[in-house]
């Protein structure tokens, strides 16, 4: 059944329908702290989006790489920052620039480690400052009036560790918390807030709990150490629960696990904790106060990193407070965020051969695991049923809109044992196109709470940007070809498309500046990393590079 | 001086004479520094970046692009990252991938360094601790950077304290007090400037830098800020095997 949108907003309790939608600012991320990437703006709607037109375009300079980044609008000033850390504080209105800020090159890290992608997911805006993690792994905080150094400390010893963060921070009250890269490196993940008053230390969680800490038994030997789980994107937050609520990578090495599970230990749940898992620890202590693993024992890099999204909606008639999040793997979890129970989960990509199916009280059963001195084909691939960029959802529809990719691997593993900081995923796994296909990803909306997919568009190539749903009841996104399009929320239909001239690995936001309402969305195609994985499997395409910001608006005249 | 470098140097030479050795070095290098899984992939023939294996690629090509990586691309600059005696292997190793029957393996530059493969016992295993991360922030490498690991906070370590006692009671002149906003914080100076002072502030672990203007804070000399009240994660023996390996190290 269809609810009405009108019922529904009735339905819903406004705390989370305050705390979930962006409206004149874009001041987080994931729009909020809720992660929804929607904007209650409906100037631009569908039946107008047709009449949308660039209203200014910001060339950040900084060709080395791609744009990638989520911008944040506060009172009429964008801040952008672009892949080698670059930072701007733009009129939002005209694009002119009111400050702008350069981080000098670092210095070479571990050759082959995260130091070498050239990178930045965002900055985060708060206390007058703002905050971004650099490729030699330090988080700055720049002044938001003036762009002037406040303070810069050191997360880790990138020389040593082979990690860096640079993901968007999260804002949290007083603090910001950022995770880190580095699973991919021997390295044991772990989440740590500073004061953002004065960039003091506030608490460290790791990800793998050290000797005499609760869960470290789910670990073979000293395999803990290098255990990886590195939480590598931006988690969310709920002011009333006062959690903090962030996805885990992978267990390390990656798909090669017996250095790190004993011999026939169960693999049913909890398994290398807290790899893998979605985690809500308390935002003044950084104390776990539930875990809930989706991949015990990740023997595929199906790391569950991404973005967690916090909503309260009916279940069998009654309102509960849940969070959505899909892993790498495409399975999609929903959980009550207040005890981490598990309440359903749905399976979004159409190639999936790992597991055969979940239980209903979610548990993976029919594991297909990579085998030692064999080459094994598993779908989706590590660049995901989703890559890091981020689904949007709307509670207008009530729908989760979703970038999903159909790529599969072929795992070669290998038993190369642990050194710091070193490279330690423990296998090859090219990614490899599947057969018979004529389109390798589609945007699709889905009822979190049914586990119904309500539309679904396809797409040639591979979608890599995140998503956008606002008021207007539009869904935006961008393809690595360039075109930048609309569609209708509630339908799917295309509804107005943009050639912006490179291809879209960032995201779009939406805000407005007295009265206007804007979209965002920021171009240049990933070289490295997934999009030359990507790159490599479409030889007959270019998706060009570049770091140029684009903004639409409606013309002055048509509003 | 690039200690870290030198000291795989080191082994290396000891390890690589001959072609095939040479070769199995180089694919190890390879294997940790290039095949990793978002580059090139095993054996050249994988990854996301170019393929490298059957290109036609001639030894002086490789070996100049591996050392000076392309600018604009994700392919770094080995140069300054790899020992002399990696470089040559890994060269070597791409250029077999590539049909070169016989490259080149004589390792040029600098003569071998202190080997820190040499340090055994105690100096050993204070490597280990200075920079073990099992400590998080209380590590010694949180505040010092030795043979490139570690932060440089501190100035480099010049004399060696004589034993445990005397690396607790060490005295910190340089350390100073900022008055910034009505709190007084232990801060080490960086730079005092007509527009900025720029400071560690050393309250907690691990230091903030940070720059204010020069009318915002206040500075006096001297500090109740003690080395010996942020080594507290080491016990005495511990101390003891740092102490040796800063003795191996450090050269005065």
């Amino acid at each position: 059944m269809r609810i009405p949108a009108l019922l529904f907003l009735a339905l819903l309790p406004l705390s989370a329908q305050d705390a979930g939608v962006t409206r004149a600012d874009w001041p987080h991320y994931g729009g909020t702290q809720f992660s929804w990437r929607y904007s209650a703006l409906d100037q631009i709607n569908t039946s107008n989006v047709k009449n949308l037109l660039p209203a200014w375009i910001f060339q950040t300079g900084d060709y080395t790489e791609y744009l990638g980044s989520t911008p944040i609008v506060a009172d009429g000033v964008m801040y952008l920052i672009s892949a080698s850390a670059r930072v701007f504080a733009l009129d939002a209105a005209k694009g002119t620039v009111i400050w702008q800020y350069r981080y000098p090159t670092p210095r070479a890290g571990i050759a082959g480690s995260h130091s070498d992608f050239i990178q930045n997911r965002g900055v985060a805006v708060s206390d007058g400052k703002v905050i971004f993690g650099t490729r030699d792994n330090f988080l700055v905080a720049l002044d938001q009036k003036t762009g002037k150094e406040l303070w810069k400390v050191s997360v880790d010893d990138p020389k040593q560790c082979g990690c860096n963060n640079l993901a968007a921070p999260l804002i949290v009250k007083d603090k910001v918390i950022v995770g880190g890269n580095g699973g991919d490196q021997a390295h044991r993940g772990y989440l740590t807030a500073f004061y953002t008053k004065t960039g003091r230390l506030a608490w460290r969680w790791y990800v793998v709990p050290g000797p005499g800490e609760k869960g470290n038994e789910t670990w073979k030997g000293d395999s803990w150490r290098y255990g990886g789980g590195a939480p590598w994107l931006t988690g969310s937050f709920d002011p009333d629960l006062n959690l903090v609520y962030w996805g885990t990578g992978n267990a390390a090495a990656d798909f090669y696990d017996t250095d790190r599970v004993t011999a026939g230990a169960s693999k049913t749940r909890d398994v290398n904790l807290y790899t893998a898992s979605v985690v809500a620890l308390d935002a003044d202590t950084g104390k776990l106060r539930w875990h809930f693993q989706e991949v015990p024992d990740d023997q595929w890099d199906y790391d569950s990193s991404y973005e967690v999204l916090l909503m309260d909606r009916q279940i069998k008639g009654q309102m509960r407070k849940i969070l959505v999040h899909m892993n790498k793997s495409g399975l999609t979890f929903v959980l009550d965020r207040a005890t981490g129970e598990f309440i359903s989960s749905f399976n979004v990509p159409e190639l999936s051969n790992w597991i055969s199916g979940v239980t209903e009280d979610g548990k993976l059963v029919g594991r297909n695991e990579p085998e030692m001195g064999k080459t094994k084909n598993f779908c989706p691939s590590t660049a995901g049923a989703k890559s890091w960029n981020s689904t949007a959802y709307s509670p207008r529809t009530g729908f989760l809109y979703v970038p999903a990719m159909e790529l599969c691997m072929d795992i070669t593993p290998n038993d190369t044992k642990a050194t710091e900081g070193r490279f330690y995923m423990n296998g090859d796994f090219p990614t490899r196109l599947p057969p018979n296909r004529s389109t390798y990803s589609h945007v699709d909306a889905w009822d979190p709470i049914t586990g119904k997919k309500i539309w679904s568009v396809p797409y040639k190539y591979v979608l890599l940007a995140s998503m956008l749903a606002t008021g207007g009841d539009l869904v935006f996104t961008g393809d690595p070809e360039g075109n930048f399009f609309a569609l209708d929320a509630r339908t799917g239909d295309k509804l107005w498309s943009f050639q912006t001239g490179a291809g879209h690995r960032g995201a779009s936001i939406s805000y407005s500046v007295n009265g206007r309402q804007y979209i965002a969305v920021t171009t240049g195609f990933q070289q490295t990393v997934v999009g030359s994985a990507v790159i490599g499997l479409f030889p007959e395409e270019s998706f060009r590079a570049g770091s140029t910001l684009v903004v639409f608006a409606l013309p002055e005249a048509s509003r | 001086m690039k200690l870290g470098s030198l000291l795989l140097a080191a082994t290396a030479f000891a390890a690589a004479q001959n072609l095939p050795d040479v070769l199995k070095q180089g694919e190890a290098v390879f294997s940790k520094s290039c095949a990793t899984g978002y580059c090139h992939g095993a054996r050249g023939t994988n990854g996301g970046a170019p393929r490298l294996a059957g290109r036609g690629f001639d030894q002086a090509f490789i070996a100049n692009t591996v050392q000076q990586g392309i600018p604009s691309t994700a392919m770094p600059a080995f140069g300054a990252t790899l020992s002399r005696a990696d470089l040559t292997a890994v060269v070597a190793y791409v250029a077999s991938l590539n049909g070169v029957t016989n490259p080149v393996i004589t390792v040029s530059g600098a003569p071998p360094g202190p080997s820190i493969a040499r340090l055994t016992g105690d100096a050993a295993r204070g490597r280990n601790l200075f920079s073990d991360s099992v400590r998080s922030f209380g590590r010694c490498s949180t505040c010092h950077e030795i043979g490139g690991i570690g932060i440089p906070v501190a100035t480099p370590i010049g004399k060696v304290p004589a034993d445990t006692a005397a690396l607790k009671a060490l005295s910190t002149p340089q350390v100073s007090t900022v008055t910034l906003g009505g709190e007084s914080m232990p801060a080490l100076i960086v730079s005092k400037k007509a527009n900025t002072v720029v400071f560690y502030d050393l309250t907690s672990a691990p230091p903030v830098l940070r720059t204010e203007s020069p009318s915002s804070v206040q500075t006096g000399e001297g500090s109740t800020w003690r080395h010996s009240s942020v080594i507290g994660s080491y016990n005495e023996a511990e101390l003891s095997a740092i102490l040796s390996y800063l003795r191996a190290v450090v050269k005065p």
